[in-house]
């Protein structure tokens, strides 16, 4: 599906509705493409982006990443105690 | 020649008339005051903008003790804008933020992408409830027909229109529906309500052709991307499966039209 070499129709990108539950569906879906960064690839495609701010993006979002995995470390380092249950609040 | 006329006087005789004068007296008296009044706002201005000025440095430079707090001390500066705007420090501090309070005033566009954005913890998709498709569900029966089979219904969703068109399994085209054909005009296509309206009309209409269940392909990001296949539902159709399929491309076919400037 798409442009290009194409996915395999109604497998790919595809949420099975139960009893018409259409809203639920509809956000799974929505998720997994905004997790996937698949939305935001279509919205920069509506208008032309000049090299320029291709080039600005792109370093940006690389120094992002940068800062993300340090901080996710930091994190996981700070969360790493001898407690019972190291993960208060969740299931 | 006039007798009597002293040298000076090329213009008409001027007739004394009391009406005039009052007129111009007022008219005069008007502008002395607006010019006196100007003079006055402009002078509060400044005064108030150099005043507070100095006294909110002179208590900024009371507050920070230590010679450390060196980003406290930048900002003594930039905080002199603080709260008064005289008619001298306006356009520069201002800037940025007045065109944050402008962008964040803006109506938030609606793009049918609810969901896309989700705070808690990411549920395991092991199973997931069957809510993906898997090998075996192209020859699941619905309503008695084969999965694959079964009638699409193709949304092409943009900002500006939302289109549905209900083919067969095979592709063949039954029926089209939009929101124009649906009678709404220019900018009100381009609404959720509009989207929601015309998929009841079409739903409606594929039940007379006696069409029930249907899987959906939504293609683009718009109001109508969640509205139309509510509309469905909410019109009588039953919806198995909703696929997306927005045509995602990693460098342009056709180069598209250059941004808005904002």
């Amino acid at each position: 599906m798409g442009v290009g070499p194409r996915h395999v129709q109604f497998v790919a990108r595809t949420v099975l509705v139960k009893k018409n539950n259409v809203e639920e569906g509809m956000r799974v879906l929505n998720r997994l493409m905004g997790k996937e960064g698949l939305l935001d690839r279509y919205r920069l495609t509506r208008h032309y982006e000049k090299p320029t701010q291709m080039r600005r993006r792109v370093n940006f979002e690389k120094a992002k990443a940068i800062y993300n995995e340090d901080m996710d470390r930091k994190i996981a380092l700070v969360m790493r105690k001898n407690r019972l249950n190291p993960w208060v609040g969740s299931a | 020649m006039i007798v009597g006329a002293s040298c000076r006087s090329r213009l008409p005789p001027f007739h004394f008339k009391e009406e005039s004068v009052v007129n111009v007296v007022y008219l005069v008296s008007v502008l002395w005051k607006s010019v006196k009044m100007l003079r006055r706002v402009v002078a509060r201005g400044l005064w108030s903008g150099h005043g507070a000025v100095r006294t909110s440095v002179e208590q900024r430079n009371k507050e920070i003790r230590t010679h450390q707090d060196i980003a406290a001390k930048l900002l003594v500066g930039w905080r002199s804008c603080d709260g008064f705007r005289g008619l001298h420090v306006t356009p520069s501090c201002y800037k940025t933020q007045d065109r944050k309070e402008m962008l964040a005033s803006m109506p938030v566009k609606d793009e049918g992408t609810e969901g896309e954005v989700t705070q808690g913890l990411d549920t395991s998709l092991e199973g997931s409830g069957g809510m993906f498709p898997d090998e075996d569900t192209p020859n699941l029966l619905c309503d008695g027909v084969r999965f694959a089979d079964l009638p699409i219904l193709h949304a092409r969703v943009s900002k500006n229109n939302t289109m549905l068109t209900l083919t067969d399994g095979k592709g063949m085209v039954k029926l089209y529906r939009s929101c124009g054909v649906e009678g709404f005009k220019n900018a009100k296509k381009g609404t959720n309500i509009a989207a929601q309206a015309t998929a009841i009309s079409l739903a409606t209409r594929a039940l007379n052709q006696g069409i029930k269940t249907v899987r959906v392909k939504v293609s683009g990001i718009g109001p109508g991307r969640m509205a139309a296949v509510k509309g469905l539902t909410m019109g009588g159709l039953n919806v198995v499966s909703i696929t997306d399929d927005t045509p995602i491309s990693f460098n342009y076919s056709q180069r598209p039209r250059k941004a808005r400037k904002l």
